[in-house]
């Protein structure tokens, strides 16, 4: 691709003149100044929250910020390619989640130009509806689309990302044909809570307050096994329909970084991981149960597999 | 509800620094607002991390005092130099600059200080007393009413340049045709990036405005060669009148009320509100053809429209728990990592926090009013320096502000094709405002018309045949006809004259 070979070259020449300029800062510790977090997500969604509250206790161990940068739109590939045109020097790292592997197997960005550094939350996501919805249990749903196929519309956020491919293999797995209607992650509650959407596609840590106040009512969880929280919720798998998928959120590093450094950031991950104040923030939106520290061998592990599943799946979707 | 009134003052009276957090926050917000390139998203964002060292409340007075001065913030950059500081104020630039470049700087920015607060408080008192209510109301608003909202702001670009019904048209529509370029929202294809990666996330809207408005009218300043008027003399830093303002109040009221109801709808936030106040204020204006000149009305749409939305954002978040704007969003962040769960219980549990953001943003629309009153005079001196200063220094800090942006380079690229795009609107007489307009609402119109068609299984009868929907667009076709009627209607030789709204 003519394109990344423009991004590398622009990436190399920048790489080159932060090295003339940084040469008396590399005798100094690292991390000396704010780092960097890339993610294509909107301020004060998932995963900007994510990165804020797990750079909390990185903070107070350095006294360097880790600060989240929102470079949303694009399906994510601005972010991506903003982050190889920076320099291999530590400072800047991106998230990585489902979303990046899915661009990677559709051949818009490649996941060959990152090092997987950490994977830090998985997440589980539920199908919600209006509490004035006439769908009352996933029965209901499994009901009106065996009598109006492709009938019910559910909102996702994205398009041709996550959301979609996790509602098409439930399609395929259940028979049925839900249709999917991208939305802002905001539009999508009002439009769900206001009638004009069926049913939508989210996690529990971004509407757990509409659950408590009864204003959402979720109906299926996809994950291995119910949420504590949630114990009347029905998993996917326990009605015989296999998908488990989630939301997993990890960081990424330029292949390139001193391997000192990639240590102390791996360390410091780890240690925040367990940081009592980020552990809470985890309970908060009920991630302590699939949510695991990874390091990066196993990290590169998981992202090889995750790449053949996703590319597995956007085929048979048709993408 | 006076309970939770007074046990939220009685908390901030015990409490002075909060009152010290207002002051400042409302300061920082004005700063992030008129420096281009930093936003009020930006300002409250970089004030998260500070907001873990006081309790929630105090964090959350932090915030609003934020959102509310950089609201206003924008206003000051776009009128005394073209360069709207924020994308919210792009629309005060349309009027404000004229009335400045006219001499009468002090009255601009007096009129947008004064609408600023009416507009604000107006939307702060809404959000004490009518949140829930309008919360419900927004929830009526699905895309066939967002379609709806957009259209009837886009039917304005053709009669809104003050002339040419063609000329407006031209303008409106290569705005919208700017707003298709990216990655197409509903299937993730790329339209119009020939390959550019970087254009996939669209033509960014403050690079865009930033160009079409400050650089183009540098590059037009110095196209036009040094006037014997270079420096201004009589810069007039007088305010207006009580009975000058006073004069406005239909479209402060009209604008103060569709800027809470537009703030209150996710997705939507001030700058919409912001276009949408000022097409509408020129639809119903008594001097339409004053629009794009320094009419009063035009300042006063856009400013009291982009604050009543400060508060209509504030709607949903608190009876919802859902953001109404994308700073809101990132103040939801800020209340999840203080283990404040966003949502239709927070007004009960948490209600001290809730009154007292109510009164906090009382106080910063009154502090801005006090404070910018003061500081307006000084403001409008900057005028007094000569163009050939002021000019360079604006290209240079427009150039670092959209770089701040996100740390891009094709930001600024961006901005400078845009310059030159302002330039040539400029020179063949095709009004920004309807490029503008086309540019915002573009995107607004197209998505929603995609999610309500595949939401009405492509019926295009049954997705707007709704009430509010349907009334809307009754509107929007209304008003065309009877615009277009006009224009039909009176001479040629008369729409000639209007038709160049030359800005030297």
């Amino acid at each position: 691709m003519k394109t990344l070979e423009r991004v590398h070259l622009h990436a190399a020449v920048a790489a080159a003149a932060v090295a003339i300029v940084a040469l008396p800062a590399i005798a100094q510790d690292y991390p000396s100044r704010t780092v960097e977090i890339i993610h294509q997500y909107g301020p004060g969604g998932g995963t900007d929250r994510f990165i804020r509250a797990i750079s909390a206790p990185m903070q107070d161990a350095t006294g360097e910020s880790f600060v989240p940068i929102s470079i949303t739109g694009g399906g994510g590939v601005p972010a991506y390619v903003t982050f190889l045109q920076r320099p291999a020097n530590g400072y800047t790292l991106v998230s990585i989640s489902p979303d990046d592997v899915i661009n990677h197997a559709l051949g818009r960005i490649d996941l060959s130009t990152v090092k997987p550094l950490v994977r830090i939350q998985y997440d589980q996501g539920l199908l919600l509806v209006s509490k004035d919805s006439d769908l009352k249990s996933i029965d209901d749903v499994l009901a009106a689309e065996a009598a109006t196929p492709g009938g019910l519309k559910v909102g996702v956020t994205g398009s041709a990302g996550f959301d979609d491919a996790l509602v098409g293999l439930f399609n395929e797995s259940a028979g049925i044909e839900l249709g999917t209607v991208p939305f802002g992650a905001a539009e999508m509650v009002s439009n769900t809570l206001g009638g004009h959407l069926d049913m939508m596609y989210e996690e529990y840590g971004a509407t757990r307050g509409l659950i408590e106040s009864g204003d959402l009512i979720p109906l299926l969880l996809f994950s291995d096994e119910r949420l504590a929280e949630l114990p009347d919720v029905p998993t996917a798998k326990e009605l015989g329909y296999d998908v488990t998928m989630g939301r997993w959120r990890g960081f990424g590093i330029k292949p390139d970084t001193d391997a000192a450094d990639v240590e102390t950031l791996v360390a410091l991950f780890r240690d925040a991981a367990a940081d009592e104040g980020y552990k809470k923030v985890e309970a908060d939106s009920a991630l302590q149960y699939r949510s695991e520290f990874i390091g990066p061998e196993e990290f590169q592990t998981f992202l090889d597999e995750e790449i053949k599943t996703y590319t597995k799946i956007m085929n048979q979707l048709g993408y | 509800m006076l309970d939770s009134f007074a046990s939220a003052a009685g908390y901030m009276v015990g409490n002075p620094m909060s009152f010290l957090l207002i002051i400042f926050s409302v300061a920082w917000g004005i700063m992030f607002g008129a420096v281009p390139g930093l936003t009020g998203i930006v300002g409250v964002a970089l004030l998260i991390p500070f907001t873990f060292a006081f309790d929630p409340t105090e964090g959350m007075l932090l915030l609003g005092g934020v959102y509310v001065g950089s609201t206003f913030g924008g206003s000051i950059s776009a009128i005394l130099f073209n360069t709207p500081g924020s994308p919210e104020a792009a629309c005060t630039s349309l009027d404000g600059y004229p009335m400045a470049k006219r001499g009468e700087a002090g009255k601009a920015l007096g009129y947008a200080l004064a609408s600023s607060a009416v507009g604000g408080i107006f939307g702060t008192l809404v959000l004490m007393f009518a949140a829930p209510p309008l919360a419900r109301l927004a929830l009526q608003f699905g895309p066939a009413e967002y379609f709806a909202l957009a259209i009837l702001g886009i039917t304005a670009i053709a009669s809104i340049g003050g002339g040419s019904l063609i000329k407006g048209l031209i303008a409106g529509l290569l705005g919208l045709a700017v707003a298709l370029i990216g990655l197409d929202p509903l299937t993730g294809v790329a339209r119009f990036t020939f390959g550019n990666l970087m254009l996939l996330t669209g033509v960014s809207f403050i690079a865009a405005i930033i160009g079409i408005f400050a650089l183009a009218e540098v590059l037009q300043r110095f196209a036009d060669g040094p006037q014997e008027s270079e420096s201004m003399p009589q810069v007039s830093t007088k305010l207006p009148s009580m009975a000058e303002f006073l004069a406005t109040k239909a479209t402060l009221i009209r604008s103060s009320v569709i800027g809470t109801v537009i703030g209150a709808l996710p997705g939507v936030g001030a700058t919409t509100a912001a276009f949408i106040s000022y097409s509408e204020a020129f639809r119903w204006s008594k001097h339409p053809e004053l629009f794009g000149k320094g009419s009063p009305e035009g300042i006063v749409a856009p400013e009291s429209g982009n604050n009543a939305a400060v508060g209509g954002s504030m709607i949903p978040l608190l009876a919802l728990g859902i953001p109404g704007s994308a700073t809101t969003a990132v103040m939801i962040g800020g209340l999840t990592i203080h283990g404040i769960v966003p949502g239709p219980m927070l007004m009960q549990n948490n209600s001290d926090l809730v009154y007292s953001v109510f009164i906090g943003m009382l106080l910063a629309n009154v502090l801005m009013l006090i404070f910018g009153l003061r500081a307006a005079r000084l403001f409008a001196l900057v005028l007094k320096a000569p163009y050939q200063l002021v000019g360079p220094a604006i290209v240079v800090l427009c150039m670092t502000g959209v770089f701040a942006l996100n740390n891009n380079v094709s930001d600024v690229a961006i901005m400078l094709v845009f310059g030159a795009v302002g330039f040539f609107l400029k020179c063949y007489g095709l009004p920004v405002a309807s490029f503008i307009i086309g540019l915002v609402l573009g995107p607004i119109a197209e998505v929603s018309l995609r999610q309500g068609l595949i939401l009405a299984d492509y019926e295009l009868m049954t997705m707007v045949a709704r009430p509010i929907a349907g009334t809307l667009l009754a509107f929007a076709a209304l008003s065309l006809v009877y615009g277009l009627w006009g224009q039909l209607r009176r001479p040629p030789s008369n729409r000639q004259t209007t038709a160049e709204p030359k800005t030297t």
